[in-house]
């Protein structure tokens, strides 16, 4: 018990000491405006049991913000924010979203406001975008699966062997096969894209996911229940950070980074134009890009670090380290603009259904 | 204020709350572009777009099918249960009847919730059917999966015109019948049941209406396995193009209105029919309950279990998931209890105040509504004319009308009308939402209650010189204010319920429990859904004690 307090009083001592410490670069005036703003609204698609931890810091740090975080799909955020944004009613002030494309298409058409964080010397170069999108962290793109259900050794270890496990045993994983519904889903969308610029064997394995009846859903975690629950035994594309979270809970979910490649995606946070209170979203962009935040992210959130400086357990040095050459990061760029041709887009989708026998 | 100021004024405010969600909706799917967009002209691009795609001509179909479905199980389950309850004497027929309603106040995506918990492919009672026969002998996500439960839960509408009708006949013909001879069966199927048809038809006609409706069962059965219906595949058209596409999703809200609306003024011309059948006395007659014989036990079992596969099991089901880390095959449930879901709720303010403001919502939202559906009510109440008559019909507009889309609807007029917008995120905009798609039950309602003071009363005050208005406020309304309590009551539970209306009006400051799950359905927050759902039953749950403790007719 007293050695109980003794670490509850020592976390604490390090909680006063780190804030004078941990914004360094920060201005007086950007903190004393944000204080005077009084409060922060976000439109984010970290699940709020990811993102719990960095805003009971953040409010700890800055207890006169108020903060209101919005739990949404990503497809929600783009949608509600381009009709705010035409209504010129005022909108949130950050913007934060594993739908990379979609984020960028909003930069991109002039809904940012241009801010150059302290901590950008800090990232990497891809992962900022005219200093307007920031990439914020680095999460692997996984297989999830049952332990109870897939015996160790045939567990598949690289997307050739998916495919090649789901058309050879076709019969035994119909209806046990999960995975993201690119339709109505933004960062489904992105991941399958993604997939598809990096492998051109991806029709065969999107094919043989038709061949199980592959079922689709709109998040990780409706995906991770089933998964749990046994009523799915493999998901595909999974988003790494809250399937470690997951396992946490329920130590039968099992973590695949397959070998022969491994996306990586970044969420990225802009501070839109029509912000009500853009300091405090300034604000909270640093904090979330600072080593304290990026700290809580790579211990607390698991939601994977994008700083070099970090230690922990889920950070993109652990995922280089581990995979190599086979870690392909998506990059903060026009690049990811082309899928969101509309006719490409809706080509895709026709392409993806087909695979499906939808 | 004079009556004659009041009356318009009212009857405008209806009026505008009917017509201006619909009427946005048909100017923008007129539109080539979402409204707001300059680019945006008149054209039919949009119905063109829609009218050729495959995914919408499925969706419509399924929902057709659903709807015809449903009604063939819901219709003569609950035309039987109503013949079983209001004229036999079926054993426990008193203390089962107030449960037989349950459903219809239970929100559809818990109970859908609840079924994959429940029945799923992994569920509880599945793994244990499967530990008897070595398989599970039902697939949950399947269209005859989900028609099955959309009818079982529908029954209760059909029981609820067809008990009400059957308690009108008078028991003498029954009698007659069974005097010489007749079974109880017989007299069900060649008396009974034929004379209380128009109600039968009518409740037939309202469950295939709801089946167009429906968006939780579909959305939390269907979608893993891609199948569609016309909510649902208006709720995907919010992502499918990647950018806001409204005009696409206004054409498929008027295209479910023009199917649901012509089911509305047909259910209306039959309400109108079912008068014309005069063997329906006034008259009370001792009234002896047919005797069912040997089928006596075998009946109760069969409503009983009914009861058990509606309500129990899908309460089961979340209620278990509420308590549990994980669940499924292979799973021990005692390794894996705990409360840590609900606890975990306080710390998400958005969830915290999504309870407070559905309580707020049912409450106070509640309260405000049934005042103004009494302001409305009264406007008619007792009147020759044109208003009586178009009130009528106005109120059956919003029938048509599924909460989803009016939630749309008023969201855009909310977002772009500037005098209103600032009220987008407080609750006003969602408990204005909320009464116009319970318009016509609150009338209901409040009309039956009105209906119950003799107009004697009234017109004993206007002789001794009462104005209009103080013969409302002192004569008619104190007298109603038991039946007023009564359908506040009952809209609280449906306000409390509601989950469809709210989705899109979803945001800080519009938090309700209803839309929050559907929201947190899409990120897979299963364990603070469940937590959610539990505290939403018992809120109702408390309500419908209440209500029962003190006497209020869920049947209104």
């Amino acid at each position: 018990m007293t050695r109980r307090i003794l670490v509850a009083a020592v976390v604490l001592q390090l909680a006063l000491i780190l804030p004078v410490e941990i914004f360094p670069a920060e201005s007086r005036d950007l903190v004393a405006g944000a204080q005077k703003e009084g409060r922060l609204v976000v439109y984010s698609s970290t699940d709020t049991a990811s993102a719990e931890p960095l805003l009971q810091d953040f409010k700890s740090l800055y207890p006169s913000i108020q903060v209101e975080y919005s739990d949404l799909n990503t497809t929600e955020i783009y949608n509600r924010f381009v009709a705010e944004a035409a209504a010129g009613s005022g909108t949130a002030d950050l913007l934060w979203s594993s739908a990379m494309d979609l984020q960028l298409q909003l930069v991109n058409n002039g809904n940012g406001q241009p801010y150059a964080s302290p901590e950008i010397a800090q990232l990497p170069k891809w992962a900022v975008w005219q200093n307007q999108a920031y990439g914020t962290t680095l999460e692997p793109v996984t297989m999830t699966y049952n332990k109870r259900l897939l015996p160790q050794d045939a567990v598949p270890s690289s997307h050739a062997d998916f495919t090649r496990l789901l058309n050879e045993k076709a019969s035994v994983f119909k209806d046990k096969v999960a995975t993201f519904d690119p339709e109505k889903s933004g960062v489904g969308f992105l991941l399958v894209t993604q997939d598809l610029k990096v492998s051109p064997a991806f029709w065969d394995l999107a094919k043989a996911l038709g061949g199980v009846e592959v079922k689709v859903y709109t998040s990780t975690g409706a995906m991770l229940e089933r998964v749990s629950s046994g009523e799915h035994t493999i998901a595909y594309n999974i988003i790494g950070s809250y399937g470690l979270l997951r396992q946490k809970k329920d130590p039968a979910i099992g973590l695949v980074f397959p070998k022969d490649y491994m996306l990586a995606f970044s969420r990225i946070a802009f501070i839109p134009k029509g912000a009500r209170h853009p300091n405090a979203g300034k604000l909270f962009l640093d904090y979330l890009l600072s080593k304290r935040g990026q700290e809580l992210m790579a211990n607390k959130s698991l939601i994977y670090s994008i700083r070099d400086d970090v230690a922990g357990e889920a950070t993109a040095a652990n995922l280089t380290k581990q995979l190599g050459k086979a870690l392909k990061p998506i990059e903060v760029g026009p690049d990811l603009l082309t899928a969101l041709d509309k006719t490409k887009r809706l080509d895709f989708l026709k392409r993806w259904q087909e695979a499906l026998k939808r | 204020m004079k009556l004659s100021i009041l009356r318009p004024l009212v009857a405008l405010g209806a009026i505008l709350a009917v017509f201006a969600p619909l009427g946005l909706l048909l100017y923008q799917s007129l539109l080539s572009a979402p409204f707001f967009d300059p680019a945006a002209r008149a054209s039919f691009e949009a119905y063109r777009y829609i009218l050729a795609q495959p995914d919408f001509h499925r969706a419509f179909g399924s929902s057709f099918l659903i709807s015809l479905g449903m009604t063939l199980i819901a219709a003569p389950l609950g035309s039987l249960l109503g013949f079983l309850i209001a004229r036999t004497d079926l054993p426990g027929r008193h203390w089962l009847e107030p449960w037989i309603l349950v459903p219809v106040f239970l929100s559809p995506v818990v109970m859908a919730f609840g079924y994959v918990v429940a029945v799923g492919p992994v569920g509880f009672f599945s793994l244990w059917a499967k530990s008897l026969f070595g398989f599970v002998p039902w697939k949950l996500y399947s269209f005859a999966g989900l028609i099955a439960i959309a009818g079982l839960t529908h029954v209760p509408h059909v029981f609820l015109y067809v008990s009400a009708a059957l308690r009108g006949i008078d028991p003498a013909v029954e009698e007659a019948a069974r005097v010489t001879g007749a079974g109880p069966w017989r007299i069900a199927f060649t008396i009974s049941l034929p004379l209380v048809w128009p109600a039968i038809l009518f409740s037939g006609a309202l469950v295939f209406l709801l089946g167009f409706e429906l968006f939780g069962l579909p959305l939390v059965l269907g979608d893993p396995a891609g199948l569609l219906v016309l909510t649902t595949y208006l709720y995907k058209l919010t992502n499918l193009l990647g950018v806001p596409s409204y005009q696409l999703m206004a054409v498929v809200a008027i295209a479910i209105v023009a199917i649901t609306f012509p089911l509305v003024y047909l259910q209306r011309r039959l309400l109108g029919a079912s008068s014309r059948y005069a063997v329906i006395g006034g008259k009370g007659r001792a009234f002896r309950p047919l005797p069912l014989g040997a089928l006596r036990w075998p009946m109760t079992a069969w409503v009983v279990l009914w009861l058990l596969a509606v309500v129990a099991l899908p309460l089961a089901g979340v209620a278990l998931r509420s308590v549990v880390r994980s669940w499924g095959e292979g799973v021990v449930l005692l390794d894996v209890l705990t409360l840590d879901h609900f606890r975990s709720l306080w710390q998400y303010p958005n969830l915290v105040r999504g309870i407070v403001n559905t309580l707020l919502i049912g409450g106070l939202g509640g309260a405000a509504a049934v005042a103004a559906y009494t302001l409305l009510a009264l406007s008619a109440h007792r009147l020759p004319g044109l208003w009586p008559a178009l009130l009528d019909y106005l109120v059956l507009v919003p029938r048509a009308l599924p909460g989803l889309i009016v939630g749309l609807a008023f969201f855009w007029l909310f977002l772009f009308f500037k005098p209103i917008a600032p009220l987008r995120s407080t609750l006003f905009s969602l408990w204005i939402a909320y009464t116009v798609v319970w318009l016509a039950y609150g009338i209901k309602l409040i009309t039956a209650t009105l209906m119950q003071v003799k107009p004697e009363l009234e017109e004993a005050a206007r002789v001794i010189g009462a104005s209009p208005l103080l013969v409302y406020r002192d004569v008619t309304v104190p007298l109603i204010r038991f039946g007023l309590v009564g359908s506040w009551l009952l809209i609280f539970m449906m306000f409390v319920r509601e989950y469809s209306t709210g989705v899109y009006l979803l945001g800080p400051g519009t938090e309700v429990i209803g839309s929050l799950i559907v929201s947190l359905w899409g990120t897979g927050a299963l364990d603070l859904i469940s937590a959610l759902s539990v505290i939403e039953v018992l809120i109702v749950g408390l309500a419908l004690f209440t209500a029962l403790r003190l006497g209020v007719k869920l049947d209104a």
